[in-house]
Parts: C-alpha cells; sequence; structure tokens
C-alpha cells in the first residue's frame, strides 16, 4: 500500500528538484489584459501590489487560503492540482503561471485552447523584479510596477548601506525542520541574505534550497540562526535543545514568520529590511530603518 | 519440533548482543562531521562541556541509534509475530493495515497541523491514534466471529491499507509544497525527527510486544503444524492469535508513528535469522529483536553518512539493501514458515 503516494510524492520533489526546465516564455497579447487568472501566490501577490486586483479573475488554490484579498475569486486548483476546466470557465484572456514541471501537462493544453500564458519563474533578485516589470506590462500598471521595482532598490541600498560598517555573521536560514531544508545559493533569499550583512554558510552546499543533516548544521555553527519554518514550536524554544550552537548561546535565534521574507513576490524590500534587523539586531542604525 | 538447548539460546542471544553493540559503536562513531574516535568518547563521558561533540553525539547520534534500535527491534519481532500468525511468509509488520491507519493520522496531521497551529510534535499522537483506529476496525471486522480466520485477517488488512493509501493520496493532493515534502519523507520512513523523549514511548510497546509474544512462543511452533494440529497439542489458538494481534499491532503503531513506514525490516530480518537459526519461535524472537535493531541502526548510520552534508531518508536505505539481499535469499532457498 504504500507503494503509490510514496511514488506520487517522490515524483512532486522530483518536480522540485529539477524545477523548470523550459525557460520563460511569453505569450502574452500586446493588448492589455482584463481576465487574469494567476496560478501562484507570487505572482498573485504581485498582481495585487501593483494595483491590478480588479483584472483578477481567478487564482490557485494556495492563494485564495492564504490572501484574503483574493478570497472571493474562485479557485482554479492547486500546484499539483490545476484544473484546466474552472481556468477555460473563466474565459480568461491571459493566464500567468511559473513554469513548473507540476504544471507542464496544463500549459501545454492551455496553449491548445488558445489561452494566452505568461510564464514566469522568479528565483534570483533580479527575476524578481523583471516578472513585475513583466506584470505591469501585461496588464497596463507600468508605473505601478516601476514604483515598486524602484522601490526594492532602493530599500537594498539603503539596507547595504546600513549594515556595511557592521561585523558580517555567520547565518543559516532555515526553511523546514524536518526534513532540515535551508536556504543554499543562487536565490533570491540567499542574495538578500548577502545584502543584509550575512555571511550565509548554506552557500557552500548546492542548489538553491539543499536539504541538510541536523550534524551538518551543528558543525556549520552559526552565529545567527533565522527560521521561517511553519512549525509551531517557537524557533527559539526548538533550536534550544542544541545548546553548543553559537546562535543559541548569543540568543541570536530568530523565527521570521513564513512568507514574509522568504517568497519571491513584491515586497522584497519589507524582506530584506526584517532580515537585516534579524541578522543585526539593535546593533542596526535606529535612523537606518524605515 | 527440535530440541533447543538453553546454551544455543544463550551462545546466539549473546552473538547477536554483540552484532547488536558492534552497530551502536558505529552508530554513535560515524557521522558527517568526522569527529574523532576520543571526541566521541569524551562525549559520552559528559567531558566535552557544551561543545559542538556533545550536541552531536548525545542530541543527535545517540537518540537516533536508540530509536533505530527500538523500531527496527519492533518491527522485527512484529514481522516474525504475524508470519507466524497469519502462515504467511510474505507478512510483514504492515500488512495487517495497522501502518495504513498510523500513516493516514500521520500524513493527516502532517497536511493540517500547521492550520491547527500543532506542530511536528503532534504527529507521532496522531500516528498511533491512527494505528488504534485501524486495528480497532481490522478486531471488529475480521474478529467478530468466533474464529479468526487468517485468510479473512488478511484480506481485511489489505482493503484497509487500500483505503488508507487511497485518502493518503487525496491528503498529499491538496497539501501544500512544504506539507508534500514531510509527507514523502514520512511514507519512506525516517528518523531525522528522533527525539530522546521517544524512545520510553517506543520502548514500552516494544516491551509489550514482546511481553506477549514471548510466551505465546511454543504456541507459535505449533501453529506452523496447522491449527487443528497446534489446538490438538493444547495450544489455546483463538486466544493466542487475539492478544498477538493486539499487542503486535500497538507495537508496530509505535514504531510507525515516530518513524514512518520503514520497509523490509520486518519482512527480511525474520527471514534471514529462520535460514541461520531455525524456525523456533522460542530463539527467533529474542533474536529478531537484536538482529532487528542492529540491521536498522546500520542501515540508518549508513542514511547519515552516505551523501556528506545531507541525509537520505532511512527507509530508502533498508529498501536499497534488503531488496537485493531478499531476491537472493528467495532464489536460494525456498522460504516458508509453514512447513
Amino acid at each position: 500500500m504504500r507503494r503509490l503516494p510514496a511514488a506520487l510524492a517522490l515524483c512532486a520533489l522530483a518536480a522540485a528538484a529539477i524545477g523548470a526546465v523550459d525557460p520563460a516564455r511569453s505569450a502574452a497579447p500586446s493588448e492589455p489584459a482584463s481576465r487574469v487568472v494567476a496560478m501562484n501566490p507570487s505572482l498573485a501577490a504581485m498582481l495585487l501590489a501593483i494595483g491590478a486586483r480588479d483584472a483578477v479573475v481567478g487564482v490557485d488554490d494556495y492563494t485564495r487560503g492564504t490572501q484574503p484579498e483574493f478570497a472571493d475569486l474562485p479557485a482554479v486548483g492547486g500546484l499539483a492540482t490545476p484544473s484546466l476546466e474552472r481556468v477555460v470557465a473563466l474565459s480568461p484572456d491571459l493566464v500567468v503561471v511559473v513554469p513548473s514541471f507540476e504544471q507542464r501537462d496544463f500549459r501545454a493544453q492551455l496553449r491548445e485552447v488558445g489561452i494566452p500564458l505568461l510564464e514566469l519563474d522568479p528565483r534570483r533578485f533580479d527575476e524578481v523584479l523583471a516578472a513585475l516589470r513583466a506584470l505591469g506590462h501585461a496588464v497596463a500598471r507600468r508605473e505601478q510596477a516601476e514604483a515598486r521595482v524602484a522601490a526594492i532598490l532602493r530599500a537594498r541600498d539603503e539596507v547595504e548601506r546600513a549594515v556595511r560598517d557592521l561585523p558580517r555573521p555567520s547565518a543559516l536560514l532555515v526553511l523546514q525542520r524536518d526534513p532540515l531544508f535551508v536556504v543554499g545559493r543562487g536565490s533570491f533569499i540567499a542574495e538578500m541574505l548577502e545584502s543584509a550583512g550575512a555571511r550565509n554558510l548554506g552557500a557552500s552546499l548546492d542548489g538553491p534550497y539543499p536539504r541538510v543533516a541536523l550534524e551538518w548544521l551543528v558543525t556549520s555553527a552559526p552565529e545567527v540562526l533565522l527560521d521561517s519554518s511553519r512549525d509551531a514550536t517557537p524557533a527559539a524554544e526548538y533550536w534550544k535543545r542544541l545548546p553548543s550552537l553559537p546562535a543559541v548561546r548569543a540568543d541570536r535565534v530568530v523565527g521570521l514568520s513564513p512568507g514574509t521574507a522568504t517568497l519571491p513576490g513584491p515586497w522584497l524590500d519589507r524582506g530584506l529590511w526584517i532580515l537585516a534587523r534579524a541578522l543585526h539586531g539593535d546593533a542596526l542604525p535606529e535612523s537606518a530603518a524605515p | 519440533m527440535t530440541v533447543l538447548s538453553v546454551r544455543t539460546l544463550l551462545l546466539t542471544l549473546a552473538a547477536l548482543s554483540v552484532l547488536l553493540a558492534a552497530a551502536v559503536v558505529f552508530g554513535l562513531g560515524v557521522g558527517s562531521s568526522g569527529l574523532s574516535p576520543g571526541e566521541v568518547w569524551d562525549a559520552l563521558r559528559g567531558q566535552a562541556g557544551d561543545g559542538a561533540a556533545a550536541d552531536i553525539v548525545l542530541r543527535i547520534r545517540l537518540p537516533r541509534v536508540l530509536l533505530a534500535a527500538l523500531v527496527g527491534a519492533a518491527l522485527a519481532v512484529a514481522g516474525v509475530s504475524f508470519q507466524a500468525l497469519l502462515r504467511n511468509p510474505l507478512a510483514d509488520p504492515y500488512i495487517l493495515g495497522v501502518s495504513g491507519g498510523a500513516a493516514l493520522g500521520g500524513v493527516a496531521m502532517l497536511s493540517f497541523g500547521a492550520a491547527l497551529g500543532l506542530g511536528y510534535s503532534a504527529v507521532p499522537p496522531a500516528a498511533f491514534a491512527g494505528a488504534v483506529a485501524a486495528t480497532s476496525l481490522l478486531y471488529a471486522l475480521a474478529g467478530g466471529r468466533a474464529r479468526f480466520s487468517a485468510t479473512h485477517l488478511l484480506l481485511t488488512g489489505v482493503v484497509l491499507n487500500a483505503f488508507a493509501s487511497a485518502l493518503i493520496v487525496f491528503l498529499a493532493s491538496v497539501a501544500g509544497f512544504t506539507e508534500g515534502a514531510s509527507i514523502f519523507l514520512w511514507l519512506i520512513g525516517s528518523l531525522s525527527g528522533a527525539r530522546v523523549e521517544l524512545a520510553g514511548w517506543v520502548g514500552g510497546f516494544l516491551a509489550l510486544g514482546l511481553a506477549a509474544s514471548l510466551p505465546l512462543a511454543r504456541g507459535l511452533n505449533a501453529l506452523a503444524l496447522g491449527e487443528e494440529s497446534a489446538e490438538q497439542l493444547g495450544v489455546d489458538v483463538e486466544r493466542a492469535k487475539r492478544v498477538l494481534l493486539v499487542a503486535t499491532s500497538f507495537m508496530v503503531g509505535a514504531a510507525v508513528s515516530v518513524s514512518g513506514l520503514i520497509g523490509f525490516v520486518g519482512l527480511i530480518v525474520p527471514h534471514l535469522l529462520r535460514l541461520v537459526i531455525g524456525p523456533d519461535h522460542r530463539l527467533l524472537l529474542p533474536a529478531a529483536g537484536l538482529a532487528g535493531a542492529a540491521f536498522l541502526v546500520v542501515c540508518d548510520t549508513l542514511a547519515r553518512v552516505v551523501l556528506e552534508s545531507r541525509e537520505l531518508p532511512v527507509g530508502a536505505v533498508t529498501a536499497l539493501v534488503g531488496g537485493p539481499l531478499f531476491l537472493f535469499l528467495l532464489r536460494r532457498h525456498t522460504l516458508g514458515v509453514t512447513r
């Protein structure tokens, strides 16, 4: 009995590992879209942030459940369970989607029925900004998108300036506790950790979000431990069972509420300040914070 | 029935204890951080202060070795019991639906626990509740009649597992991405969440399982000749079945609740031992406990070290090691407990 669910889960995991192999392909129409279906929480949050809520007619299940602004919209399925029929029934003039392995068939089917697709894959910092701009272009909110991009870039400058003269603590950002996943290298969040003045120990590992052994975490001895996992036990309480961790001894274990700094969405400026504060605490100049 | 001398019993168990001790030393001594034997020894004696070595040895490796030993023992003993009870060489600890119930309970908590404000620590109790529910259902469905039929038990268990499996697929489909990774890990079996507090829990149910099965070892030997023959030899077959079914199911439920569905231990270890030490359950049951413990400790240590900084789920290692071994043995010998 164990084989079927295990195999399914394996597929999901393999998909996560392979990630989006397709390069971002854009088939967006030249006319501004006014009936958009957003298949991903980051992209939906971006549309909301650039003032295009009115143009959205449907979202994925996760977005609908987590972003109250979209709670009254029809949901069109999850990452692994998108409903082609529901999407088509909304007669959208644009579907914005992350080119994930899970939704490969779904995207092919959308192309077949002739619904325009905008595929965006915001993984690195610049790609998040590019996604904001692309969405601004697609729904004719260019100015708002540019303003958001400018605010993010300004925040990055300010954060980098604020932490320039501070010591750079070695740090790890835990995304999930069991299985233990941390931020590695080559993601927007890894770049933000650097900008916020951390020496990210996970950068020595392969991949953007590697799975690590607990023993490796102890050996790497982070001075600051950031934890954005969704477990109910508070971060400081959970990690104090490993008293040798420098972060535990110095009381520098910081819980980040999941998704605030770790979602490749429109609010990277806030995320940068959250990370800077978590990394430097009171050492961050009072005047520097927005 | 062959005569089992006390000498053979003691020698075999002593040899397996040495094997287990060696496995424990291996498990405590080896890990991705490459501590020297001296550092490990100091940490074990409490002389490493509060350095990283103390955390690694006492708070990461020791709970895992302990839990691996207890879970391995429970699964192997359960395998022996179920194979004898059902007179089916393919029986493993999961065959009667206990695992399906436990997996459903665990996966449900993994999927919805966060929404209810419950963390990973709520997963073992939820899984155990699932195991108890499945056992009760099995008992009510298959045991409602005057006699427990092995076929009836098996079929009921298979259907319970299939039903639980379908519900798990449903839960996995609606779960978020991070939950998906946890569910995957749980279904394949892993000891990465080992905490020392869980050892008492599994140990208690292992003791219960052994306390129920060891006095019935002679009865299980007789059962191998068939139920009627066993009854003619004075074995209360129905009572033995009910006691073993419930005690063993609870033991499996406790093991699964802390580690997920670690496969092959409960299938391979009993068969390996039958080939080496024979089919006498008075020896086979305690020997399975020791050998199962040693096997899982070694597999979990391999799971921790083969990928350096990363980690494999131990269920993948037991299947990788156990699968080919099992096929090899199957080709070389005729396996069976019913002969």
